[in-house]
């Protein structure tokens, strides 16, 4: 099997957002680059017009429908006349303020809880002397899950009758808790499970990472007689930081999108304690039938995340700017 | 200092493979459990104590959940959708990022960053009016109310990996081929795509992936059973009924293993994507 072209960028620093290189060392003339222009739009044109034809219309489509009254027809949607009160029925619901919180607490505590752990993986994998590819083969098998089954399984272990994890607590003399049936074990059985699923994607990103720090600096660290934690500061975490901020961004964004998870698992409750905005506004829009204040929820939840996107990017370029 | 050497039983049982250890446990143990309540007898399934090793194994779970649910029904339907989504977001992907990687267009970072947002869009927003959409053209409950949306949503992330692949191919061999006079759709498949083979095969498995464990859209836009994708199979399981674990983990053991062998199988490409195809600059 062919490597990938994975060439190590000089220093390891990896700029996710580099523009491509220009060919080098050759002037073109202004007539050919113009066709090469032309060539490129018109080979990009079935993707780009794929892409915005079923994605534009829809995100439009739902920002109107979270400023207009919204009611369901017969055949379709009718939107009828400009009106904020979608957004303020939302910001005075106790239901949205309470998931907004939920989502956002899921997501920091959730995303910080598999860096570490996912970064204290990649550490030792890469001093692993045998079976790394077995390991890393492995770990792949929780990230390529249905998120669905995922979600049964661990229901499945939570169980209170037949559940393996009542019976082990039991063994070891701590009671049969209702697990999901209380608000903050429910919550912690939640992270649990999505802890389970993604700490793998966060390790192998690390490990690659990790796997691209020149060797020198490490032996120039030990000629100096550094110990292994001033390493870690002073060289792998520093080198890192790109690896580790792009598993941080995918993983926000996903996990803010919150969905599959409570809805197999806890159906987001008990009560409402595991219901995330996605949970919030499906309901809203399907169950309900509140089509405006759901959109208004959906649009909003979009909103902070391609926020984040953005802020990200910018401060991602300018630091990328200052370091090169 | 420290001692590079280990000798004797410290270069087996060490604090780096004792932690690896863990963390084998720890991904392998609820993996266990699946399998293991799969291969359990009906009977023994909803045992309480649960038996840690299921006996009398059995595959009677497995029979149930293709005779009794139609989850057979499900796995064509996951095939159908995810094999066709994953071929066009190649064909056009490829075009794209070859365009995107290599050729001099102006504003082409702006439609970048454009494509990044929509594929950390959240589906929520979109499922309502695309659920509207699809019924006005008379597509749900069909394999197209999927395959399109699919295509759509995961091509952003493609387009990304297969451009930072296409950028890392020297251009000194497409150059000379477009001197001998080949023309660009030429090149690029006689030229670069074979250098970029990893790259498909990268973006290949990850479209693949996503399209195989998407649910809100699947659960959304095709309600008939006839049309239903694994995941909302699996979701519903119980249903009308109550949900027989046993069925349900043998339909799954069925789901996980053709993805995890692809994984399995393609690994490197999976790493290399989920890390530098996508990264790299």
């Amino acid at each position: 099997m062919s490597t990938p072209p994975v060439t190590p960028v000089p220093g390891g620093r990896v700029d996710v957002l580099a523009r491509s290189a220009q060919p080098r060392g050759r002037r073109r003339n202004d007539v050919f680059r113009r066709q090469q222009a032309r060539l490129g739009w018109g080979l990009s044109a079935p993707a780009l017009i794929v892409v915005g034809a079923v994605t534009i219309f829809p995100i439009c489509y739902a920002v109107a429908m979270s400023v207009t009254n919204v009611t369901a027809t017969g055949n379709g949607f009718s939107l009828s006349g400009f009106t904020g009160s979608n957004y303020s029925i939302m910001f005075h619901a106790a239901e949205w303020r309470y998931a907004l919180f939920f989502t956002v607490f899921y997501t920091v505590v959730t995303v910080a809880v598999e860096l570490l752990l996912g970064t204290a993986i990649a550490l030792v994998l890469e001093r692993l002397s045998a079976g790394r590819g077995w390991m890393m083969a492995l770990l792949l098998i929780p990230w390529s899950m249905i998120t669905v089954i995922n979600a049964e399984l661990w229901y499945y272990i939570y169980n209170p009758v037949y559940g393996i994890l009542d019976n082990i607590f039991s063994h070891i003399g701590l009671g049969t808790p209702v697990i999901l049936g209380t608000r903050v074990p429910a919550i912690t059985a939640l992270m649990v499970a999505d802890i389970w699923k993604t700490t793998p994607f966060v390790a192998i990103i690390v490990l690659a990472g990790l796997v691209m720090i020149p060797r020198d600096y490490y032996e120039a660290a030990e000629v100096d007689g550094a110990s292994g934690w001033r390493i870690f500061w002073r060289i792998t975490f520093p080198q890192l930081r790109p690896t580790i901020a792009l598993a941080v961004l995918f993983r926000v964004l996903q996990a803010f999108g919150l969905f599959d998870l409570p809805f197999v698992l806890t159906s987001g409750g008990p009560g409402y304690s595991t219901q995330s905005l996605a949970i919030l506004a499906y309901d809203a829009m399907f169950r309900d039938l509140d089509f405006g204040p759901g959109a208004a929820v959906a649009v909003s939840t979009a909103f902070l995340v391609v926020l984040g996107c953005v802020l990200f990017v910018k401060v991602f370029r300018a630091q990328a700017g200052t370091e090169a | 200092m420290r001692n590079r050497s280990r000798r004797g039983w410290r270069r087996v049982f060490n604090g780096v493979n004792l932690a690896a250890l863990l963390v084998f446990l720890f991904i392998v143990l609820p993996l266990y459990w699946m399998i293991a309540t799969a291969f359990t007898a009906p009977s023994n399934v909803e045992a309480s104590p649960p038996q840690y090793f299921p006996h009398p194994l059995s595959v009677a779970n497995f029979s149930q959940a293709f005779s009794d649910y139609s989850f057979g029904r499900y796995i064509v339907n996951s095939v159908v959708v995810a094999v066709v989504a994953t071929a066009l977001v190649l064909v056009l992907g490829t075009l794209a990022g070859y365009a995107m990687g290599r050729l001099p267009m102006r504003g082409k970072f702006t439609v970048l960053v454009v494509l990044l947002m929509i594929s950390v869009f959240p589906e929520i927003a979109v499922v309502v009016p695309l659920y509207a959409l699809l019924r006005d053209l008379g597509w749900l409950n069909s394999y197209q109310a999927l395959i399109i949306p699919y295509t759509a949503f995961f091509l952003p992330f493609a387009i990304w990996i297969l451009r930072n692949y296409f950028m890392a191919i020297p251009h000194e061999m497409e150059e000379s081929a477009r001197i001998d006079g080949a023309n660009p759709l030429r090149t690029i498949w006689s030229i670069i795509l074979p250098q970029a083979l990893p790259g498909l095969f990268t973006a290949g498995i990850f479209t693949f992936t996503a399209c195989w464990t998407e649910f809100l859209m699947a659960l959304s836009f095709n309600v008939a059973n006839n049309y239903r994708t694994i995941p909302v199979g699996v979701a519903l399981f119980g249903g009308q009924f109550t949900t027989s674990f046993g069925d349900l983990f043998a339909a799954s053991v069925v789901a996980v293993v053709p993805i995890g062998v692809l994984v399995f199988i393609f690994r490197r490409s999976v790493v290399s994507g989920l890390t530098a195809g996508a990264v790299k600059g």
